[in-house]
Formats: structure tokens, C-alpha cells, sequence
């Protein structure tokens, strides 16, 4: 009877992570077909028919037509869309359980300005596209340890509002450092692709840079996936997660760089995305509890088909293309103080 | 006695911002025992814990199991002793299961999640302690004896013999002391070793095998509760006036006021 128990409650973790992934998967179908030019679900099965089988029964200009649609704008878009979510959402989770503190993101932290600093100085000082993602996560990463620094200074170093203040001046800080560097940058041609790009746009990248950029991506969101139990600890304090048996820096110091590094590479691709790190672990949070095993997968999950989503929305919805960072701050702010209002239940 | 201590501390000292927090102690732990250590607020008690769960780093030798803290690994530590922190806070409503289960995290490997097995281990540490019927519920939502509850199911299911408790009992009703001090008599029984601070030195004389009675950073009687625990010595550390009395065979401290 009780063994039965058991597997009912380790389905039960399997089963989130399963609709979830189906759930991603349709969201993902349904925006490769859907936009401008509609794609029915004839003329999807009959091209990719000719893409594996090379032969079709509708014209071939229709179907270079739609050869072009989905290979060069939908699906590096669907990729990039579901990619950036999911490090945003990841990250916002890990650096809840990190520093035991469920109001930090990466946006809060700092880290999205510091990255935008670091990757706006290498669009200035090179066209490597590798040093614009080094400086990025270099950036990033100095953003959250002066957040930290600051956070710590006060007598209570696990004070939950000293850490947000410390966050909001790094983030003001590399911000403003930001304007000096579109300051002095080119007004014809780099300002105005710096100021594009930071609005946030999941239009710009290429399919292979695209593909390039998801290897660390993915490898920081699987290591981070894979570190939850140790999170779980990390929130009984730094002694009563050592006496349990865990190496509380390292874990501390890996799960920092792996944050960071997923929420810097989001920002190079697509600019500055906000809110997408704080709310969907929250709602993820009050949904299933405060399990980090299954908070930080499921946060991968739904991080990457809350973005798909609110990108489908602002393609189908308006005539006018919003820039998807400013979307997602309309979106998420009215979602945030909803959640709010619950959050304190699901933090004591 | 022929039998190897579990833990052996040699002349340790500590010291933080420059103030000597621990002069010189020595102490054992045998199998089997429960050890009180009793003494006053700021005496070195908890440091000497910390210290001996590798928490800290002093000067000095401490072994376990005849070998150095220093060669051990918190993990490999976590496998020898289990540590019983007062109850205290917990930010996210986890629930009591899975605060049990974070019992078993050191006894996994890096990718692996707890197994049936482990469910298994922390649900029967809940029937243990008495409080299988609460492992739904959300840790932060239960009474203080609750919560101190818990925490020693979670300990048990680390699979060790040797408890170190800090103030297990602090913050609890008078009830709740009372069976979490039975609790620990039962599991001591069984040949669960304890080595616990207290404020009282009424549960040294009711519970421990053993009394240590430090002051000012030293260890200044080691020995049976009932031959260390003395009117002079309650008079010395904590300057009050008591009687320590006899009855049905076990002796009680009662203080007096003048």
C-alpha cells in the first residue's frame, strides 16, 4: 500500500514535467503555423512531406514560400522565444533559492543591466560576436557580486530587502553606464541598433547564431535543473545545509555562474527581457510548492512557453510589432501584483 | 574503559575578534552516551558544537572516529553524525516530508532525485517521532514542539547513531520539553549517542549519562549528572542559590530565593 504511495508521488513529479512539455510542444506547432501568413495543416503536412521525401503536391513556389516562412523567420523565432524564456525563468528561480529570497531576479539583481552594458561595449569595440557574449557574461556577473556586496553590507547579511536595494543600484549603476557607452557610440549606425536590441527583440538573430548560443544555454539550464535538491537545502541556512551534508560554496558559486550565464546569453540574443525571472517561478511556486527539483525544470518549461506565448500574442493580436521586452513588462506587472497579493503564503 | 570515543576533542581553542571564546577543552563522546553539556549564556557550548561539526575551524584536534575532522567532507560528516538545530524559521513552505527528505540529499548522487527507498526512510523517521500524520503539512505552519519534531525525523532519516543538538528544547511549553526529553531517552535506549547543550541543569539531571559543565571557555567538571551537578557549582557558574534534592532516587535542582 505504501509502496504504491510512493510511485503515485514520483509519477505525480513526472507528470507536471510531461504536460508541461506537451503543453510547449502545441504552443511551439501552433505558432510555427500561425502569423501573417497562416499556415494550414494540409499545406505544414504536405511540405514536410517534400522536406523528407521530396515530393509534394502543391506548387513549388508555395512551398519555397513557406520553405522560407518557417526556416528563416518562424522557427529561429519559436527557438530563440522558447530558449530565452526558459534561461530567464531558470535563472529567476535559482537565484530565489540562492540567496533564499524569493523577490530577486535576474532583472532585479542587476544582471540584465550589467549584461547589456557588457554586450553593448563589445557591439562598440568589435564585431566578434563571441566577445560580445564574453563581455556580456563578464558584466553580468560583476553586476550580481556588487549587488551581493552591497546586500551584505548592512548587519543582517540575509536581509531579503537589503539584497533588492543592492540589486536596483547595481542595475542603476550599469545602467547609466550603459548611457554613457550609447552616448558616445555612433548615432547612425550602433546607437540605434544598441537601443533596438535592448528593447528587447526576438527578431534579430540568425538560425545558427541561434543554435550556437542554445549549447551553453541548454547546459546551464540542465545543470541548474539538476541542482535542486541542493537548493532546497541552501534556504535552511549556509550550517544546516553543511551539517546535512553539502559543499554550500561550491554550489553557491556554480549555481551563480550557471544563472548568470543563461541570463547574459538571453541578453545578447534578444535584449533585455524583464519580469519573465521573477513572475513564472512565483506562480510555478504557489502552484506545486516550493520544491526546487521540480520548481527549476518546470520554470525552464513554462519560462519558455510563457515567452513563446506573449510573442505569438504580439504578432497575431497587433498590426504594430511590440518589442517583446516591453511586452512582457505590460504582461508581467499586472501578473506580478496578483501573484503578490498570494506570494507571502508561499514564502512562510 | 577499553571502547574508542566516537568523537575525542584535544586541548581546542577558538577565538573570534580576538576574544577567547574556547580555552583549552577536552571532551569525549562514547557510544551510547548522552552527554549534557551545561553552562552559561556566552560559556563557549555552541561553539564547541559548531567546531565539532566542522562549522567552524578552530586550533586544535578534534577526531571522529579516531580520525581528523580535517580529513573529513561535510558529506562524509553528514554520514557519521546528524546535527538537531533549534527550530527556527524556514523561508517557502516546504512540507514536512520534504524537509525530512533533505535528510537523505547527502546520500545522493549528483543527478539522482530521493527514490522510493528514501520515501520509505523518511516516512518510517515520521512514525518514529510520532508525526507521521503531519507530512502534508507546511513546515512553517506548525507549533514549535512540531517543528523540533521534524527536525529529529529528519535527523533519523540521515541513518546515523550520533545526534549533537543545540538547545533542543528552547522555546518549547513546558509539555513539549518535557516528551521531547523523553523522546530522547527512548531513542538513547536504542543505542542513539546524543551530545546536547542545555540551558536546565534539572534535564542534565533527568536525561544525560554524562554532564560537562563549561564556564568561561573552559571545561570545568566532566562526570556523572549526579555527582556533578551541585549546589556550589549551580552557586559558581550561574550565581544562583539552589538545593539539589532527592526523590524516588533521582536528584532535582531547586533553586531558592533569599
Amino acid at each position: 500500500m505504501t509502496m504504491l504511495h510512493f510511485l503515485f508521488d514520483r509519477t505525480k513529479e513526472n507528470r507536471y514535467l510531461a504536460v508541461g512539455t506537451v503543453l510547449l510542444a502545441a504552443i511551439a506547432a501552433l505558432s510555427l503555423l500561425l502569423g501573417q501568413y497562416p499556415i494550414d495543416f494540409h499545406t505544414f503536412m504536405a511540405y514536410l512531406n517534400y522536406k523528407i521525401y521530396g515530393i509534394s503536391d502543391i506548387e513549388i513556389d508555395t512551398l519555397a514560400l513557406i520553405d522560407n516562412i518557417i526556416l528563416e523567420i518562424r522557427l529561429p523565432r519559436i527557438l530563440l522565444a522558447i530558449l530565452v524564456g526558459a534561461a530567464l525563468a531558470t535563472s529567476g528561480a535559482v537565484f530565489q533559492a540562492m540567496f533564499v529570497n524569493p523577490l530577486v531576479s535576474p532583472g532585479i539583481l542587476g544582471v540584465l543591466a550589467g549584461a547589456s552594458f557588457g554586450a553593448a561595449c563589445g557591439m562598440l569595440i568589435s564585431e566578434q560576436w563571441f566577445i560580445v557574449q564574453a563581455l556580456a557574461f563578464s558584466f553580468g556577473f560583476v553586476a550580481v557580486g556588487f549587488a551581493v556586496l552591497i546586500g551584505s553590507a548592512g548587519a543582517n547579511s540575509r536581509s531579503t530587502v537589503m539584497l533588492v536595494l543592492g540589486g536596483v543600484i547595481s542595475g542603476s549603476l550599469f545602467t547609466s553606464l550603459l548611457s554613457v557607452v550609447k552616448y558616445v557610440a555612433d548615432p547612425y549606425s550602433v546607437l540605434p541598433a544598441i537601443t533596438y536590441w535592448l528593447m528587447g527583440s526576438l527578431s534579430i538573430a540568425q538560425l545558427d547564431e541561434i543554435l550556437l548560443v542554445s549549447i551553453p544555454i541548454l547546459f546551464s539550464i540542465l545543470g541548474m535543473s539538476f541542482m535542486g535538491k541542493y537548493f532546497d537545502l541552501l534556504s535552511l541556512g549556509d550550517e544546516e545545509a553543511k551539517s546535512l551534508g553539502i559543499n554550500v560554496k561550491l554550489i553557491r558559486i556554480v549555481a551563480i555562474i550557471l544563472a548568470t550565464l543563461a541570463s547574459s546569453l538571453s541578453v545578447v540574443m534578444a535584449g533585455i527581457i524583464g519580469w519573465v525571472g521573477l513572475i513564472i517561478p512565483h506562480i510555478i511556486r504557489m502552484a506545486i510548492g516550493p520544491s526546487n527539483r521540480l520548481l527549476v525544470p518546470l520554470s525552464a518549461i513554462f519560462g519558455g512557453a510563457f515567452l513563446l506565448l506573449a510573442d505569438a500574442v504580439s504578432r497575431l493580436a497587433l498590426s504594430v510589432e511590440i518589442p517583446i521586452g516591453i511586452l512582457t513588462s505590460l504582461i508581467g506587472i499586472p501578473i506580478f501584483i496578483m501573484v503578490l497579493k498570494n506570494a507571502r503564503e508561499a514564502w512562510n | 574503559m577499553e571502547l574508542k570515543p566516537i568523537i575525542e576533542v584535544k586541548d581546542l581553542h577558538f577565538s573570534y575578534k580576538k576574544s577567547q571564546i574556547l580555552c583549552g577543552v577536552d571532551l569525549h563522546l562514547f557510544k551510547g552516551e548522552v552527554v549534557s553539556l551545561l553552562g552559561p549564556n556566552g560559556c563557549g557550548k555552541s561553539t564547541l558544537i559548531k567546531l565539532i561539526l566542522k562549522l567552524l575551524y578552530g586550533k586544535g584536534e578534534i577526531l571522529l572516529h579516531e580520525k581528523s575532522i580535517e580529513e573529513y567532507s561535510h558529506k562524509e560528516i553528514a554520514s557519521h553524525i546528524a546535527y538537531i538545530p533549534q527550530y527556527h524559521h524556514v523561508p517557502f513552505g516546504y512540507s514536512v516530508l520534504e524537509m525530512v527528505l533533505m535528510g537523505r540529499v547527502s546520500k545522493l548522487g549528483i543527478f539522482a532525485s530521493p527514490s522510493s527507498h528514501d520515501h520509505f526512510i523518511a516516512l518510517e523517521a515520521l512514525k518514529k517521532a510520532g508525526i507521521l500524520g503531519l507530512k502534508d503539512r507546511i513546515f512553517g505552519q506548525l507549533s514549535g514542539g512540531q517543528k523540533q519534531l521534524v527536525l529529529f525525523a529528519r535527523a533519523i532519516a540521515q541513518e546515523v547513531d550520533t545526534f549533537i543538538m543545540d538547545e533542543p528544547v528552547n522555546g518549547l511549553d513546558y509539555g513539549n520539553q518535557m516528551r521531547l526529553l523523553e523522546f530522547i531517552d527512548e531513542l538513547s535506549r536504542e543505542g542513539y549517542t546524543f551530545l546536547k547543550t542545555t540551558h536546565y541543569p534539572d534535564h542534565a539531571l533527568l536525561i544525560s549519562s554524562r554532564t560537562v559543565v563549561m564556564n568561561g571557555g573552559k571545561i570545568i567538571s566532566d562526570g556523572k549528572p549526579g555527582e556533578v551537578i551541585t549546589a556550589p557549582m549551580i552557586q559558581d557558574v550561574y550565581g544562583v542559590n539552589a538545593e539539589i534534592i532527592t526523590h524516588d532516587a533521582h536528584k532535582r535542582c531547586i533553586p531558592i530565593f533569599r
